[in-house]
């Protein structure tokens, strides 16, 4: 056994244990770490395909950024004297059956678009720069924009809800 | 072999940070008597600088306290969290012109990315101590964390401009001393948003001990705490080295060995104004904190980018 293939095991491992823990742990602080642990394990794969940028940014964004985001969320719920908060879900069915759809809408679009067209592992991240902010441009943008929309969309209809 | 590699630097990593934290101590000790005209440490070694012989087994054998509300889990895990990111991210800092630990295409966000990891380990540590003071300290972290994650993110693009590459090998080589007064500016914004980071005064609000005790911390001890205070000499040693490699040039106008020398001095340089601003600026209020960074560093940051991109066009 290579090192490389355990390297690979280890990040597979580290992924898959995160979302085994995310989807049978209740307690709110340790799904979060699970979470962590499934993210970081994603970005050990993309490293392993010896695409680097995306596992960075998959730190970056993720990790560093949406992740910090949920545990702030967690650390401000009110806590009794000695209790740990837990996650109660009441649609279990429901929510699986949605992630199995977009799961396999994605891969659907995934496998059409891209097909056997995905770049070369190494300079990976130049090919997406250069389709980036090349022939893609205007979709990029647009999906910023479209971001950026929605971002408003979202305080303005809090605000209306806090009046 | 790349792995058994990258562990090794990893591990080498650890130990000068650990070392550097030491000797940071003592120089914090020395620097800050020297600022409020005290004589620090003295009796130990030569100008007190065996100090820290007498002050890591004082730390080793001090009683290890849990809280019996905390999380034991999560209380012993958040000190390793927060170590190894700082550590990790020495690897892609470029100690000669042509080297580096690990010469990685996207270093520049590598360096960036990692020690974004370590707010979780704040936020867990002050969630598994279990007590108000250190939850308020680990939120007031967390938020500043990511506040200037911005502005520090803005301020190192001028050079990848520049350089034309995230590689931080690349800025180290092509690095010229024009490049120094254009980003003058960036370099500032990255200092301030770095010290902000490492929650090092006047930033150190998470660990306000006037209102907070010592904040996300408050209920560590012995080894456990001084892992805390190594993370933050460890942030301290790595923001400098990586500001001396890419804003001041590394080693220029030397090279070499003499270069790699003259680096770390330029680091030495920046560990110490630090200190300086931590001992001689009073405290900021959380309000001054965020306002400075939305409404200063950020603006500035992307007007630096602005003028570099505009003098981009006529090199």
């Amino acid at each position: 056994m290579t090192l490389e293939v355990i390297a690979f095991t280890l990040a597979g491992l580290l992924a898959a244990g995160g979302a085994v823990a995310v989807l049978f742990v209740r307690e709110a602080m340790r799904l979060m770490i699970g979470l962590g642990s499934f993210l970081l394990g994603v970005a050990g794969l993309f490293l392993y395909f010896g695409l680097p940028f995306l596992a960075t940014a998959q730190v970056f964004v993720y990790v560093g950024g949406v992740l910090v985001l949920m545990v702030f969320a967690v650390m401000v719920v009110h806590r009794q004297a000695d209790d740990r908060p837990v996650m109660e879900v009441r649609h279990d069915v429901g929510a699986a059956a949605v992630a199995l759809a977009v799961t396999v809408t994605i891969v659907a679009c995934l496998r059409s678009v891209v097909g056997d067209a995905l770049p070369t592992p190494g300079v990976y991240s130049g090919v997406l720069a250069d389709e980036l902010l090349g022939p893609k441009l205007l979709v990029f943008e647009m999906a910023g924009a479209l971001l950026l929309t929605g971002l408003v969309a979202v305080l303005t209809i809090r605000e209306g809800e806090d009046r | 072999m790349t792995l058994l590699l990258g562990m090794g630097w990893g591990a080498l990593g650890v130990l000068v940070i650990a070392v550097g934290a030491i000797f940071g101590v003592w120089w914090e000790r020395k620097v800050s008597a020297r600022i409020q005209m005290r004589l620090g440490p003295q009796q130990i070694g030569p100008a007190g600088s065996l100090q820290m012989i007498a002050d890591v087994p004082k730390l080793l054998f001090r009683e290890d306290i849990i809280p019996a509300r905390a999380d034991r889990t999560l209380f012993k895990l958040a000190p390793l969290i927060v170590f190894a990111p700082i550590a990790i991210a020495m690897v892609v800092i470029p100690f000669t012109s042509g080297w580096a630990p690990m010469d990685m295409s996207v270093g520049v966000l590598f360096f960036l990315a990692v020690p974004s990891i370590e707010s979780i380990a704040l936020l867990i540590s002050a969630w598994a101590s279990h007590n108000t003071l250190s939850t308020l300290g680990g939120l007031r972290g967390a938020a500043q964390l990511i506040s200037y994650e911005v502005p520090r993110s803005l301020s190192v693009l001028p050079l990848v401009l520049l350089a034309g590459s995230l590689r931080p090998l690349d800025i180290a080589q092509r690095w010229e001393w024009w490049w120094f007064p254009l980003t003058l500016v960036a370099f500032v914004v990255f200092f301030i948003a770095s010290l902000a980071e490492m929650n090092r005064g006047p930033f150190d609000m998470p660990e306000d001990e006037s209102e907070l005790v010592a904040g996300y911390f408050a209920d560590y001890s012995g080894m456990r705490w001084a892992i805390f205070m190594m993370a933050e000499y460890g942030a301290m040693i790595v923001a400098s080295l990586f500001a001396a490699t890419t804003f001041l040039g590394g080693g220029w106008p030397l090279s070499g060995a003499a270069g790699t020398v003259l680096m770390v001095v330029k680091a030495v340089a920046l560990v110490t104004v630090i200190m300086w601003v931590k001992w001689t600026l009073p405290r900021v209020r959380p309000d001054q904190l965020m306002s400075f960074c939305w409404k200063i560093l950020t603006p500035l940051a992307l007007i630096q980018l602005v003028v570099v991109g505009v003098v981009l066009i006529w090199l």
